[in-house]
């Protein structure tokens, strides 16, 4: 039987319930692979050797989370970034637009509903001065984005890897799930997300709202766009925008927008608003992202 | 002097750590709960437009994700002045509603049960939900489908299972369709008998655990709830606040609460200690949830957990046990899906009014900074897990200055930090410590369903390490802290 783990680092628990989203068929894989560490759903409190598929959920925030990811890499065959958060800080690396010391006084010292006092630093691990997904630290076998990624990519991809065939995904970005029309249409205001009521079934691109599903991966049905709001980019980055240099989420989104309303990119770029939470909102912990010589991660993260 | 760590504390989310110190004699001299995570929600905010606030909170905890979408559309809803049409404060009450099936269901047959079907001291290896899957295949079938039935509601209102997206400032993004709607009562009358059914399973277990109940964590405290002129309530509400005897303490709205919660912080969690304000600490402990609620609540209006209720109510009075919160979510379980049926049966619910829309554009930013306006929202629900409060202070565009969450769990913090000291103070003498005694410590942190990602607060660093990058000519390229 094949072995396998669950880690949960600096995670919200949304990718553990993902798995569970397998509703029935857990039954399914259980029956084909043993569940050996889980601390969300069992007491196992050592991890275990001899892991032969070990999934990694959150980002890597505290000493903790750091030695929790080492030890589980030595003891397991293949390592997988679960999640938008292991596989580039996700939206924990939000934290990064901020100090250490500004994000300490506004829950320690300055808060509306607390008496001021320092930061807890007894028994509690110590804090990593900036938000890393897995890859900072150990060698990763492979990422499945998605916040949280959808159960049913979870289990295209599982299943296949327990039984040591090669999984077979979508690659291709939100745009290609989204069942809005596109319609090219001249405008000169970008919209904040609130203002105006979107039309249902057209593009919001073209209707000036900021809408990365061009620019992030899709395989999560565009679930977001149907329900009536725009794409914002949780699934990470789309493979184009992975493997370009010059690609990034910001100049792919600039883009788009001038192309389709026909303003110029400078004014596009004089509009567009709160980019560190709306364009880079999911991958500003992310190495691969900040390194590019186009992203403006670089300006946005406070030291 | 001996220290004892139990660590991870598994079967609940997020990460915490209980200590225990057995001094010379053998007795225990201290024992704290200790939450090891934060992550900073509170501060990096600031400076987003508050309209992302419902799509970036739902991150805060991937259980409670849709309790914090639906408080955080309420605080942007007053930020804004909207109003939200009936038919949009339905759907967001039944995606709420949603969540709790799939909550309460996760909380009591994946992550409480295996203590109670398998036994508190029962084999580790065993202790958990593959282990019902094999003990009791049935029970793990009827946990399997009573939650898939709250996703599957979840999804359909809120568009998707985990962190929902459609309660937007001023209503809802998208209205329920008749399909829908017939859809999700069959599923919800298919719930009822579920949860009937697990419920006939489960009950038992509350005489037979009697002892466990009577032992493990017991503490005095207040009680807060939000209630609808003195019945259950999740979605709107005034805060309600009683004694452990049940008597009334004070009642506030929403909006008022800072002149009552205040919050401690202690050097040994990253998770704060809230209390009332005009008792102080520590004897303004109070605690949230369906224990809480239970006991603030004169009534619960649906037939069946109703009937539930009052056998409850006799049989434990005010509550004050924490394995008793079992029983309790149980309770809301029946309530949760009787409600449902009740709005989908109102045809109002696939009424097409579920927006109202700025009437006004908005300010850019360098309009707000000329301004001196500034908005509030608060827009606060009974979470799961209890009182949970969004409170966003803007500029004048809407760019959020000041966010703070009070987050359930953590109103529950003191009164699992003493429980775990007094229990452990009356079942450990001498230093050695079986692993079923160390798990029903473990058990009273998880009678409380803690959630612990939602403990928002704080991050700081440790000196960073700044590291120069200079290129083949020497010249400086980069500049790197990690």
């Amino acid at each position: 039987m094949v072995n396998i783990a669950i880690e949960t680092l600096a995670s919200c628990s949304g990718c553990e319930i993902s798995i569970l989203d397998l509703h029935e068929d857990i039954i399914k894989l259980l029956d084909q692979a043993d569940l050996v560490s889980a601390p969300i759903l069992m007491d196992i409190k050592e991890i275990p050797e001899n892991i032969d598929i070990a999934i990694v959920t959150g980002s890597v925030r505290n000493e903790e989370n750091k030695e929790r990811l080492e030890e589980l890499r030595e003891k397991s065959k293949i390592l997988i970034a679960y999640g938008t958060c292991a596989c580039y800080g996700g939206i924990t690396g939000m934290a990064d637009l901020y100090t250490p010391e500004e994000v300490n006084s506004r829950s320690f010292t300055d808060n509306p509903s607390t008496e001021p006092a320092e930061l807890p630093t007894e028994v509690v691990p110590e804090l990593l001065s900036i938000v890393h997904p897995a890859a900072d630290f150990i060698k990763i076998d492979g990422f499945i984005p998605g916040c949280p990624p959808k159960e049913q990519l979870t289990h295209d991809i599982l299943i296949p890897l327990i039984n040591d065939e090669a999984p077979d995904v979508p690659k291709k970005s939100v745009c290609a799930d989204c069942t809005n029309i596109m319609e090219h249409v001249e405008f000169d205001k970008i919209k904040r997300r609130i203002e105006g009521e979107p039309e249902p079934g057209k593009c919001f691109l073209s209707q000036g709202y900021v809408c990365l599903g061009s620019v992030t991966l899709g395989r999560c049905g565009g679930l977001c766009t149907s329900a009536g709001v725009p794409c914002h980019g949780c699934g990470g980055p789309s493979l184009d925008v992975l493997r370009e240099p010059s690609h990034d989420i910001y100049n792919g989104v600039i883009k788009r927008i001038a192309h389709i309303s026909k303003m110029p990119e400078k004014e596009v770029e004089k509009q567009l608003y709160d980019i560190g939470h709306i364009i880079y909102g999911f991958v500003i912990g992310s190495t691969i992202m900040e390194e590019k010589q186009v992203s403006l991660i670089p300006q946005l993260v406070k030291k | 002097m001996k220290n004892i760590e139990i660590a991870p504390v598994s079967r609940i989310e997020g990460h915490a750590k209980i200590t225990v110190q057995v001094d010379d004699s053998g007795n225990v001299s201290d024992a704290h709960f200790h939450v090891m995570e934060i992550r900073g929600f509170e501060k990096f905010l600031e400076g987003a437009a508050v309209e992302e606030a419902p799509r970036i909170t739902p991150r805060v905890c991937g259980i409670c994700q849709t309790s914090h979408h639906i408080a955080a559309a309420k605080a942007t809803d007053q930020v804004f002045g909207l109003e939200p049409p009936e038919t949009a404060k339905k759907l967001r009450e039944l995606l709420l509603l949603g969540q709790y099936i799939m909550s309460h269901s996760l909380h009591f047959y994946f992550l409480a049960a295996p203590d109670l079907v398998l036994g508190p001291e029962s084999d580790p290896a065993l202790r958990n939900v593959v282990g019902i899957l094999k003990n009791n295949p049935e029970l793990a079938m009827m946990a399997i489908k009573t939650r898939k039935i709250g996703q599957e509601i979840t999804a359909t209102v809120g568009g998707k299972p985990i962190s929902p997206v459609t309660a937007i400032p001023g209503g809802q993004s998208r209205g329920l369709t008749t399909d829908q709607q017939a859809d999700l009562l069959s599923k919800s009358k298919e719930a009822i008998e579920l949860v009937e059914k697990g419920i006939e399973a489960t009950k038992p277990l509350f005489t037979q655990y009697s002892d466990a109940i009577e032992l493990l964590g017991p503490i005095e405290t207040h009680f807060a709830a939000l209630t609808n002129n003195g019945d259950l309530t999740y979605y709107d509400g005034d805060v309600k606040v009683i004694d452990a005897a049940g008597n009334p303490v004070t009642e506030f709205a929403p909006v008022d609460y800072l002149d009552y919660i205040e919050e401690k912080v202690q050097p040994w969690s990253y998770m704060k200690f809230p209390f009332l304000k005009q008792i102080g600490f520590p004897e303004g402990n109070y605690r949230v949830g369906p224990l809480a609620r239970l006991n603030v609540v004169d009534n619960i209006p649906t037939p069946k957990a109703s009937e539930l209720f009052a056998e409850y109510r006799e049989n434990f009075g005010i509550a004050q046990n924490p394995l008793l919160y079992h029983y309790a979510r149980l309770i809301e379980l029946m309530y949760s899906s009787e409600r449902a049926i009740e709005l989908l049966e109102d045809n109002s619910i696939t009424g097409t009014d579920i927006r109202q829309t700025l009437s006004e554009p908005l300010m850019t930013k360098a309009e707000a900074k000329e301004s001196s306006e500034t908005k509030r929202g608060v827009g606060m629900i009974e979470a799961t897990r209890g009182i949970l409060i969004h409170d966003y202070e803007t500029d004048a565009a809407g760019y959020i200055n000041r966010a703070n969450l009070i987050v359930s769990t953590s109103q529950n913090n003191l009164a699992m930090d003493i429980g775990v000291r007094e229990t452990a103070k009356k079942l450990i003498h001498g230093e050695e410590v079986s692993e079923g005694l160390k798990n029903q410590l473990e058990m009273i942190i998880r009678a409380y369903d803690p959630c612990l990602s939602c403990a928002t607060h704080a991050i700081d660093g440790s000196s960073p390490l700044e590291v120069d990058i200079y290129n083949s000519e020497g010249i400086l390229i980069k500049k790197h802290l990690i």
